[in-house]
């Protein structure tokens, strides 16, 4: 016990490292682009107005002084981790003066609801066809899953994707096709809102899936198909161990080890790679937030975004890291 | 800790950190609307352009970013200034050459210098909360501004304004630091202007900067009825004393409810107009359009048939950097003008659907009646001296060229009439002349070698073309680059995501994007041309206001626009001067004009009808634009 809680300290200590290095080069990165929210701002205004240039002067050293910008990068960075540590990353400067946070906050839940879900059941229906197809390799009905696996996934996503909104949303619109919730129901744990998310999570969420459940289909069959060949398993078929134990206690526990780093990685990237399903379906989460936020020069919120994604895939990589030696006895802590 | 207890304990943990992230979204703040009350008749769906409004209960538009939605129903439906110009017509007996009079009763009124500015306003308008409208809110706008650094027109009232005061509850006075007669363009609607704070509001604030506004204390016909706390929708409702507003006096808006949807992108705007879920679109592709106006009567370009586009006030061109010796010979630029396309290019671009300007005024609104319809002898008449021949570069056909290659497409859908082809396609553009563009090039000092055009000190001619990075102008862009390098230069098209900020510093050779910007509807060209004089040229890396982006200085041209400063706005002399502008430009061809910001803005008459079209212009039909407000008036329910 003292040497898993030894394992899990120097783990710790890792991933905080991870966090601070990660959120410290999203720092120098944002903060050295050539894009300057002071001039974004600037060029919005005299887009709409002529303004004289002694204005657009008084205009821009203001500007500086509110955001914060006109101080030297050292003076910034060290102003960042000051705030960073009591939670707070400033306002954003695209929807001054609200907290970058709050709206990455508003945004978050969105995220974790459609594509984590979506990503849990794609791993779970990927891998459990998967191993099953692996343990029964001459099954016809298997059979057909590989072939339709393999021809999926080449597909892109947002073909997929238009496919799904052109059949429900207009040939046979039965599917809400935009947003995260009907406008006539009020959020909160009443059965109306959370009916109207599944609803509107539907077509996301389906999307998804049918994209992502061939990676796990076929990774997962091909490691089945090694680990059936094992003693173990000889064995237990030969003891006349229940088919499903053998499946479900031996061959997918030591086939999915590799699977669940997999899966902790997709999962950490879900904060930031959920570019494209929320452009498509308009999904009021974080991946359009990151694109609004760079396309406006947002420091503050294009680093409130890389926070909590660096952070949840150190965490998640913490988690997996900690898992192994609890799942798989073989992999030692020390 | 066992494995289970281990498993069970993180979990359990993940499920709490994600309860927690729920309970926070549902604690943001709006109401849900019973759908049941918004009957369709009543009811006029609009779609914002803007994506999700990431602070959706903001509504205080007079800190920098606005908020971040602006375009929401805000400053359309409950914000208020003096004038309005629309980039169309305007309403016929409400406007004047596209000027309306809102909260000011009459137009500016400047001493004879322009060194000061009396504005008279309307009597009998109210704010929503029942407080009266006064000069006093007009007075408390700009001294608080000034006063506040972060507050959009703090720099510009800084610097212009010296003095504000209020002779009387209806009457403002400004005096200027220096002599500005378009002082008044500030509180002039183009899209957004300085608009008027309550003061009654804004005065019991500590901090305005800090102040939400919300529910927004309405200047206009609409108060704020309900939202969504995840920023993609918003419902005005109008008010009970809508009479007592300034748009009121000009008419009676007919909904009842106006709601905004935003964060829809193209493929499903479509679809939403075509379910009945939108009655007015911002913007769609062009291949969108023609596809829905095809599939569905009751939807509507601005033209009655192709190209159904609305011409923006803007104009698209291919942009050289001045700041670089490349493009410093007005000859070569010249000379990539003569070699360009202007059917490959609208065909590439817009599927034909382009509204061609050979001059650096867009072909929009009053600009036809005012500069491309007088010009047309002089563009006929034009010649250039190549060094070697003389040639007459301009070809008025090219319209009516454009419209015979879309017509086995489209069919009865083009026009036939000649004018209507002019209106819809341009007046005409340059011709292809590869023969032409070689002499001047020539003369020059470039030399060919093969098929590669050499700059006079021996090395190949060869840049890039900035690009953006998708839309009917990356596609111009991309065509424009093929071009010039099938004849003998080494352009390539660089698409980028950072157009906007590189093109602000100078960071490009050749940028295809807009640089003209007009009134639309009103002759004159200052919205964009002040901004042209070498005064606010800069150095190469550094920022300029968002114009002139070619960073062309030329002592005519500051003459040139000293002289419109130096006149009214509404002064005659403003087209002649206009036409001189344009007749310089002309000359020098400082950057390539081709053609209007076409949009692909479309209303449906399922359930509203009388929306502005090309035979009844009486508004810009775009929905994020703020003299669209205007439609409101004009629209009346199908049943």
């Amino acid at each position: 016990m003292q040497g898993y809680l030894w394992f899990i300290g120097k783990r710790a200590l890792q991933m905080l490292a991870v966090i601070f290095c990660g959120i410290s080069a999203t720092f120098l990165v944002t903060h050295l682009s050539p894009i300057d929210p002071v001039e974004q701002v600037l060029g919005r205004l005299s887009s709409r107005a002529n303004l004289s240039p002694e204005a657009i002067l008084a205009t821009r050293e203001a500007l500086n002084d509110l955001f914060g910008t006109g101080a030297p990068i050292l003076e910034q960075y060290v102003n960042f981790w000051t705030r960073l540590v009591r939670g707070d990353l400033g306002p954003s400067l695209m929807a001054f003066p609200t907290p970058a946070m709050d709206i990455v906050m508003r945004a978050m839940p969105w995220t974790l609801g459609l594509l984590v879900s979506a990503t849990l059941i794609t791993f779970v229906i990927g891998n459990l066809l998967g191993a099953l197809a692996g343990y029964n390799q001459n099954n016809r009905f298997f059979k057909l899953f590989g072939i339709l696996a393999m021809g999926v996934q080449p597909i892109p996503y947002y073909v997929v994707a238009f496919i799904l909104l052109i059949i429900f949303g207009f040939l046979w619109p039965v599917l809400p096709i935009s947003g995260g919730f009907a406008m006539d129901v009020t959020p909160g744990y009443n059965w109306p809102f959370i009916s109207s998310v599944l609803q509107h999570a539907i077509l996301p969420t389906f999307s998804v899936v049918l994209v992502g459940f061939g990676g796990w289909f076929i990774g997962m069959r091909a490691l089945v198909s090694n680990v059936i060949n094992d003693d173990y398993v000889t064995y237990a078929e030969l003891a006349g161990v229940k088919k499903s134990t053998i499946v479900g206690g031996y061959v997918i526990r030591n086939a999915v080890v590799p699977q669940l780093t997999a899966l902790a990685l997709t999962l950490g990237g879900v904060f930031s790679g959920t570019v494209i399903t929320e452009q498509v379906f308009n999904y009021p989460g974080l991946g359009s937030l990151l694109i609004d936020a760079v396309n406006a020069g947002d420091y503050s919120l294009v680093l409130a975004v890389s926070t909590v994604s660096i952070t949840a895939v150190a965490v998640a990589i913490f988690i997996v890291d900690l898992l192994h030696p609890l799942l798989d006895p073989r992999v030692k802590t020390e | 800790m066992d494995r289970r207890s281990f498993m069970l304990g993180t979990a359990a943990g993940a499920l709490l950190i994600s309860a927690k992230g729920l309970a926070f979204a549902q604690e943001a703040e709006g109401t849900s609307p019973d759908l049941a009350q918004f009957p369709r008749n009543e009811t006029v769906i609009v779609h914002n352009p803007e994506g999700v409004i990431r602070n959706p209960a903001w509504f205080n538009p007079w800190v920098v970013g606005a908020g971040n939605g602006t375009s929401n129903g805000l400053h359309n439906l409950t914000t208020d200034t003096l004038w309005f110009i629309d980039p169309d017509a305007g309403v016929e007996g409400a406007s004047e050459n596209a000027v309306y009079n809102s909260l000011a009763d009459g137009p500016w009124e400047y001493n004879a210098d322009f060194t000061e500015m009396t504005v008279k306003l309307k009597q009998g308008i109210t704010w929503s909360d029942g407080v009266g409208f006064t000069a006093a809110d007009v007075v408390y706008t700009v001294e608080k501004q000034k006063a506040t650094p972060g507050t959009p027109y703090n720099g510009a009232f800084t610097a212009q304004v010296k003095t504000v005061e209020a002779p009387d509850d209806y009457t403002v006075h400004f005096v200027l630091n220096k002599p500005n007669s378009r002082f008044h363009a500030l509180f002039s609607v183009r899209w957004t202007a300085a608009w008027i704070m309550p003061k009654h509001v804004m005065e019991a604030q500590e901090d305005i900067l800090k102040f939400d506004n919300n529910p927004p204390v309405s200047l206009g016909p609409y108060t704020l009825h309900s939202f969504d706390p995840n920023g993609t929708w918003y419902i005005w409702e109008k008010r009970a004393d809508w009479d007592k507003t300034a748009l009121g006096m000009v008419g009676e808006p007919k909904p009842r409810f106006i709601i905004y949807r935003n964060n829809i992108s193209t493929d499903n705007r479509l679809i939403e107009i075509r379910n009945g879920n939108l009655d007015m679109v911002h913007d769609l592709t062009p291949e969108g359009t023609f596809s829905v106006v095809q599939q569905d009567p009751q939807i509507q370009g601005w033209f009655p048939g192709f190209p159904y586009a609305h011409p923006d006030p803007t104009l698209v061109m291919a942009i050289p950097n001045h700041q670089n010796p490349k493009f410093q010979d007005k000859r070569v630029r010249w000379a990539l003008a003569l070699m360009l396309d202007a059917r490959a290019m609208s065909m590439a671009s817009y599927r034909g659907a382009a509204t061609l300007s050979a001059i650096s005024v867009p072909p929009t609104g009053t600009h036809p009646r005012d500069y491309h319809g007088p010009l047309q002898q002089f563009l006929t008449d034009y010649e250039i001296d190549t060094g070697t021949s003389k040639v007459k570069p301009y070809d008025p056909t090219i319209g009516m060229q454009i419209a015979e290659m879309v017509r086995p497409q489209f069919g009865e859908a083009v026009p036939t009439d000649e004018t209507a082809i002019r209106n819809a396609f341009g007046y005409g553009w340059w011709k292809q002349n590869i023969p032409a563009a070689e002499e001047l090039l020539t003369a020059a000092g470039f030399t060919k070698s093969g098929n590669q055009w050499m700059m006079p000190d021996g090395q190949p001619f060869a840049f890039e073309v900035m690009v953006p990075q998708e839309g009917v102008v990356n596609r111009l862009g991309v065509i424009i680059a093929q071009t010039w390098a099938q004849n003998g230069i080494q352009a390539t098209a660089q698409v980028d995501s950072d157009t906007w900020g590189r093109q602000r510093v100078g960071d490009y050779e050749v940028n295809i994007a807009w640089a003209v910007e007009t009134w639309g509807g009103h002759p004159d060209l200052s919205f964009f041309l002040d901004s042209y004089h070498s005064a606010y040229v800069a150095e190469p890396g550094a920022s300029q206001p968002d114009r002139n982006w070619m960073r062309w200085k030329d002592p005519r041209l500051d003459e040139i626009i000293e002289k419109i400063r130096g006149i009214d706005f509404n002064d005659p002399k403003g087209i002649e001067y206009g036409t001189d502008f344009v007749k310089l430009h002309l000359e020098e061809m400082p950057n390539i004009p081709i053609m209007a910001y076409n949009v692909f803005s479309i209303q449906s008459n399922k359930y509203w009808t009388g929306w502005p079209n090309a035979d009844n212009n009486y508004a810009n039909p775009v929905t994020n634009w703020s003299n669209g407000r205007y439609i409101f008036t004009q629209i009346t329910p199908v049943a």
